[in-house]
């Protein structure tokens, strides 16, 4: 019994199958990749599980707890938090402000919210930029206040969406280290992202989804060798079945 | 401290502390100076525009917060007019001092924008914008044709209400002579203002600009908006009955034109955009600058060319909606923050004693 | 209650209705392909009405004949009003943060301005064009049904029928409504946003000053009559849902009819009130509206 489980997720828009039949479960502690083609459902997965979509059938039980019927703002007091695919920073607020809200969902005092949040900020090696306004800043950097801004409501979960995007290849190894760290102090990863070797590095575990559904799960070795996995990457030529 | 809308010009490196020291000298100053106006100034007219001026940065901050949620609301006179309705009925029915009656009717109007917030609020669009709009009128054309009303609640449809003149009588909010409403508003103003600031600098405030800037990223920190939303709005409708009742012992008479029509409402929400219409001084400096203004435009042309004043009042709306979007305070700010920093550099120059002249052109 | 003061008031409630329809109809499509809200909304049917009365006035010329001119003159108009007015507000939205609340708030500074410029100029007096037919009236069964305004009841339909066609049927019709489910993509497409969304306005506006050139023979004109039928207005698109055509003419005739029944039972200005309580209703149940088709 992990701390996240997915059971049988289906979710619909129209016509189009998002989400099928999806079941996953996640250990404590545990960091897991999602990976697949872009439109393989991976950010409507993150957003069931995070309460913005309700699923048209199946459940997300969290540390035991069934979230159906939860609204988004309910999911954060329970320990989950997300970051967005396209950034959503708050970009008439400085960086440090955008971090306090973040903080306080756990304190009312704004004193308090202050230091937390700047405690996150020097965690995420961010601290410098702490009075840039939302709008001065680059996409990347964007990525990073996302991610210091759910840090600061001392989540379980954690859920990342393309975290990595827009980074060169040092960027992303410290990002790695960053983000290891961070489960190394007890949080729970689940990371979506396209960079394959920086995948393989950081994840104990992948999943492969495409069109909604679930492909391939297990290790990196394994993910890596699985035909079918080939194949909805580099397309049937490259699979060797 | 930090003031979340306020625009930065120094670059990312600046990291200098926020203090707004200056603005604030200049506030309390501004303040002080209201204080002891009335013992120069005897002409009740001018006296008169005072009022006026403190009135409408009351009401412009009371709409304010409402923006602060990132809402727009075109109906506030509405909840002035339910405000001043209540207090004077209750007044002219059962003999009960406005002072009480207030209260009730800043209760009321609570209650009513929350009814009216709470589906309007759990929806993406213009919905809550339309519903202040219809809401409004809707009041407006329902009293302004209604004898007796409900439970026989005597509205006089348009004629309005006449506050029944006791002369000199404190204990029933009506005085002979101008100087105490001046207090009296210049109070309710800086009480608005202190609260608009308290909200701001608060988890509330936080909340609330996270609100208004991105709604979904808000949430997914675990922000709960429609709660936020009608808080900031009940406390909006609350501030802004007290200031009907205000209106209605002031003025002695409040009829539905005036005090529901869409006219007021659209001159609170000026106030409020010239100024600011998402910060907390920003009314305030909106009501500085117009009330006087609008109130000798009012004076001289109403009579002959009725309309003229609001006529006006809608284009610098678009002006200024068009040319400076977050209103005069941001390039006030500007302003102070250059200032600041000339004043700052001239302290620096001072204290390392380089010949009078000298100027530093580099920064260190 | 009799069955022919039920039926009246119900047949009365679809002329009336068929009014109000004529008159959202146009605001509905410009939100659904601007996303814009005009407030001036009730002010552009005052002033197209104002044209169709002095038209009649100065040159004697049938309000039904001056459709022929008011409507491309506010077409021009509309078209105007989006490119110099609105538009900077897009163009700006790119560079900065968006601010959706601007765009309402300028046309609201509008419709102060509309109002008051035709208060200035016309000053307040109620005017009416003074036409023998518009007594005229036909008769259905017991009832006799009032020319002119069965004739804009006709007519809320034409200008739904005419904007389908539009929308469906042509070229810039399938330009429009690209823009108005995506115009990032439209604009990938090849399509002008910004002059697609001047067409709109324009559009909508001609089509709004249709009805109002329609309602002259029966409607009385005067500079405040715009907010009235503006915020009736208002409660139709919500209740037919925002962007709908159909949905707005479907609103209006609904709205119409529940105001016309319940002045049965009430005062005509009480009935007043049920129109809002609908509203509200509507907001609380099915935000989209009955033809709703965008996201709430």
């Amino acid at each position: 019994m992990g701390i996240l489980q997915v059971e049988k997720l289906n979710k619909s828009f129209g016509g189009l199958v998002a989400v099928h039949d999806f079941n996953i479960v996640v250990e404590k502690g545990e960091i897991v990749g999602l990976i697949g083609p872009n439109g393989a459902g991976k950010t409507t997965l993150f957003n069931m599980v995070a309460c913005f979509y309700s699923p048209d059938s199946g459940r997300v039980v969290f540390e035991g707890r069934d979230m159906s019927g939860m609204r988004p703002y309910q999911v954060c007091a329970l320990g989950i938090a997300r970051t967005f695919q396209v950034t959503k920073p708050f970009v008439n607020n400085t960086v440090l402000e955008n971090v306090m809200v973040g903080a306080f969902s756990r304190t009312r005092n704004a004193r308090e919210a202050r230091s937390r949040a700047l405690e996150v900020l020097e965690l995420v090696e961010f601290e410098q930029y702490k009075d840039a306004l939302g709008s001065e800043l680059t996409t990347a950097d964007h990525k990073r206040l996302e991610l210091a801004r759910a840090l600061a409501t001392h989540p379980k979960l954690l859920l990342l969406d393309e975290t990595m995007a827009g980074l060169n290849p040092a960027e992303k190894l410290h990002l790695l280290t960053l983000l290891r760290r961070i489960r190394d102090r007890g949080m729970t990863l689940v990371v979506v992202e396209h960079d394959m070797k920086a995948v393989m590095i950081l994840c104990e575990r992948i999943i492969l989804m495409n069109r909604g559904e679930k492909l391939v799960e297990g290790t990196p070795q394994q993910v890596a060798n699985n035909q079918q996995a080939i194949a909805a990457y580099l397309g049937e030529d490259y699979a060797t079945t | 401290m930090s003031k979340p809308d306020t625009t930065r010009v120094e670059g990312i490196e600046a990291g200098k502390g926020r203090r707004f020291s200056l603005g604030w000298w200049v506030v309390g100053a501004v303040g002080l100076l209201f204080l002891i106006i009335p013992f120069f100034v005897h002409d009740p007219y001018f006296l008169h525009i005072f009022v006026l001026m403190f009135l409408f940065a009351y009401l412009g901050t009371a709409w304010s917060l409402v923006s602060m949620a990132g809402q727009l609301s075109l109906g506030h006179a509405a909840l002035m007019g339910i405000g001043g309705y209540t207090s004077t009925l209750l007044f002219m029915e059962l003999g009960v001092t406005p002072w009480l009656g207030m209260w009730l009717g800043a209760i009321l109007c609570g209650l009513v924008g929350v009814i009216i917030g709470y589906p309007a609020f759990r929806l993406r669009g213009p919905y809550f914008a339309l519903t202040s709009i219809a809401f409004a009128e809707i009041l407006r054309i329902y009293v302004e044709n209604t004898e007796v009303g409900p439970l026989g609640i005597p509205l006089k449809a348009a004629m309005g209400l006449l506050v029944p003149l006791k002369g000199h009588a404190p204990w029933l909010f009506q005085f002979d002579s101008k100087i105490p409403y001046y207090y009296i508003a210049f109070l309710m103003m800086g009480a608005a203002v202190g609260l608009s600031f308290l909200i701001n600098r608060s988890r509330s405030g936080f909340y609330l600009a996270a609100i208004r800037s991105d709604q979904d990223a808000a949430e997914s920190l675990g922000i709960n908006s429609l709660k936020y939303k009608l808080i900031a709005m009940a406390i909006s409708c609350i501030l802004t009955a007290l200031g009907g009742t205000f209106y209605a012992q002031y003025f002695r008479y409040i009829n539905p034109e005036r005090a529901m029509g869409l006219s007021m409402s659209v001159e609170i929400a000026l106030v409020g955009v010239v100024g600011g219409w998402q910060t907390v001084l920003g009314p305030t400096i909106g009501s500085l600058l117009l009330s006087p203004s609008g109130e000798l435009v009012r004076a001289y042309f109403g009579g002959t060319y009725a309309g003229l004043h609001l006529f006006l009042y809608g284009l610098l709306l678009m002006v200024v909606i068009l040319f400076l979007p977050n209103g005069i305070n941001d390039p006030l700010v500007r302003a102070f923050k250059r200032l600041e920093t000339k004043l700052g550099e001239a302290k620096k120059v001072r204290k390392e004693t380089s010949p009078p002249g000298t100027r530093r052109r580099d920064k260190p | 209650m009799s069955f022919e003061l039920i039926a009246s008031a119900l047949i009365m409630g679809l002329m009336l209705g068929g009014l109000y329809a004529a008159v959202s109809i146009s605001l509905s499509l410009i939100f659904g392909i601007i996303r814009v809200i005009n407030f001036a909304h009730g002010a552009f049917l005052m002033l197209a009405m104002y044209a169709s009365f002095w038209l009649w006035y100065f040159f004697q010329m049938d309000p039904y004949l001056s459709i022929i001119i008011v409507t491309p003159l506010f077409f021009v108009f509309g078209y105007a009003v989006q490119q110099l007015l609105i538009r900077p507000m897009f163009v700006r939205e790119k560079a900065l943060v968006v601010e959706p609340l601007g765009v309402l708030l300028l046309t609201a500074g509008l419709d102060l301005v509309l109002s008051n410029l035709a208060l200035l100029c016309f000053k307040s007096d109620y005017r009416a064009v003074v036409l023998p037919m518009a007594s005229t009236t036909l008769p259905l069964g017991f009832l006799d049904l009032n020319l002119p305004r069965s004739i804009v009841f006709l007519l809320s339909f034409v200008i739904a029928g005419v904007l389908y066609w539009l929308l469906n049927y042509t070229e810039m019709g399938v330009a429009i409504r690209s823009v108005g489910q995506n115009r990032e993509a439209a604009a990938l497409c090849g399509v002008n946003v910004y002059k697609i969304y001047s067409l709109t306005f324009g559009i909508g506006t001609a089509a709004l000053a249709m009805a109002g050139a329609g309602m002259v023979p029966f409607y009385y004109v005067n500079p405040s009559m715009g907010l009235s039928l503006g915020v009736k207005s208002f409660i139709v698109v919500v209740l037919g849902g925002l962007g709908s055509v159909p949905g707005a003419l479907i609103g209006g005739l609904i709205l119409g009819v529940v105001e016309s029944v319940t002045a049965q039972f009430v005062t005509a200005t009480s009935s007043v009130i049920f129109s809002f309580l609908l509203f509200i209703i509507v907001l609380f149940i099915r935000p989209k509206g009955i033809m709703g088709m965008l996201e709430a």
